[in-house]
């Protein structure tokens, strides 16, 4: 008999020093753990100071694209053919899905991304890459992300298998007051 | 009779860790696989909610400005609070700066502190010699979602006079593209 349960517990393996390990490790892994990934969107400032002088003659003028926000949508401006115009008709109007503006969903932020793929395709040649924002001053910084988002790449249209890059460089300007 | 007791006993005083050990371990590895270390965290709550976007570039370490609907934060010291008022039109909450807080478009504390953390960073980056600890002028905005775009523009023009111009705005990665 004594025999037989030596025998049974010798199976048995002793789990203690490992529990004591993997209780120490789960709190300090939940509270080292995070899980909400973090990104960042890149800005800087619009220069202040002399425009660099154009080095021919024949050179086109600059694209200049700008998207204004305002509670009735989005106004892009821009010397290109699809944003002309004068005065009040000046640039391509982007209403809200919904009158007022009310949530930053009801911005309609296809639309701006399907008109800043066909200036991008117009001005393919050249490497214009920067959109100025001129928000409304109560416009949510939500709306200011998602712009953001829109201007810079199509995630309908791929290329090379990564969604299409449209505007990336993002200058935020004053604003309308 | 006696005999069988005795067994009994000595069945129930061992505890069964082998299932215990099973979900400790599933719990272990799926912590692991989530441990990251960022160098940027985001202290979420319903003061700070940060919008989500669908840009992929990771933050990096550099001056820290959490503006939530309560306060001001830089690097993690106090700086001033959001004053909520009433907005008699449309009855709605509006955020701003205090006014007695301002110079025009200048926030006074927080100029202060940046300015500070500016001539801070360049002395480091001036005696490290090293082109990596260099002052580039980066700064992180944390900014609630709903916060007016009037309060990041002054926050934006407090930190360009300060002189940081390069803003990296955080926001979590998901959403579409």
């Amino acid at each position: 008999m004594p025999k037989g349960k030596r025998g049974e517990q010798a199976e048995e393996l002793d789990l203690v020093p490992i529990m004591n390990l993997v209780t120490i490790l789960i709190p300090f892994l939940l509270m080292a753990s995070s899980f909400v990934s973090l990104a960042a969107i890149d800005s800087t400032l619009p220069a202040i100071g002399q425009p660099p002088e154009t080095t021919t003659e024949d050179d086109e003028p600059p694209l200049n694209l700008s998207v204004a926000i305002t509670d009735e949508g989005y106004t892009v401006m821009g010397n290109d053919d699809a944003l002309s115009g004068e005065g009040e008709d000046k640039g391509a109007k982007i209403p809200c899905r919904k009158p007022g503006c009310p949530t930053p969903d009801s911005y309609d932020t296809k639309d701006l991304t399907r008109l800043l793929g066909e200036i991008k395709d117009r001005w393919s040649d050249s490497d214009e890459q920067n959109v100025i924002l001129v928000p409304e001053s109560q416009v949510p910084y939500e709306v200011l992300v998602l712009t953001m988002d829109a201007t810079r790449n199509d995630p309908d249209t791929t290329e090379d298998g990564r969604p299409r890059e449209l505007f990336p460089y993002v200058v935020i300007a004053g604003g309308i007051q | 009779m006696g005999k069988k007791k005795g067994r009994r006993a000595s069945v129930d005083a061992g505890l069964t860790i082998t299932s215990m050990m099973d979900m400790m371990t599933i719990i272990l590895v799926f912590l692991l696989k989530s441990y990251q270390t960022d160098d940027v965290s985001v202290a979420a709550s319903e003061d700070l909610q940060i919008p989500i976007s669908s840009a992929e570039k990771a933050p990096k370490l550099a001056v820290n400005v959490i503006v939530s609907r309560k306060d001001v934060v830089v690097d993690g010291t106090f700086v001033l609070d959001i004053e909520r008022g009433i907005n008699e039109e449309t009855g709605e909450e509006e955020l701003s700066i205090p006014a007695d807080e301002k110079r025009g478009q200048l926030i006074s504390k927080l100029y202060d502190v940046l300015l500070e953390k500016a001539q801070t960073s360049k002395e480091i980056g001036a005696k490290a010699g090293s082109d990596e600890l260099d002052f580039k002028g980066e700064i992180l905005l944390q900014v609630d979602k709903r916060m007016p775009f009037s309060v990041v523009r002054e926050v934006m023009f407090t930190s360009g006079q300060a002189q940081f111009s390069n803003f990296r705005f955080v926001v979590i990665k998901g959403g579409p593209g």
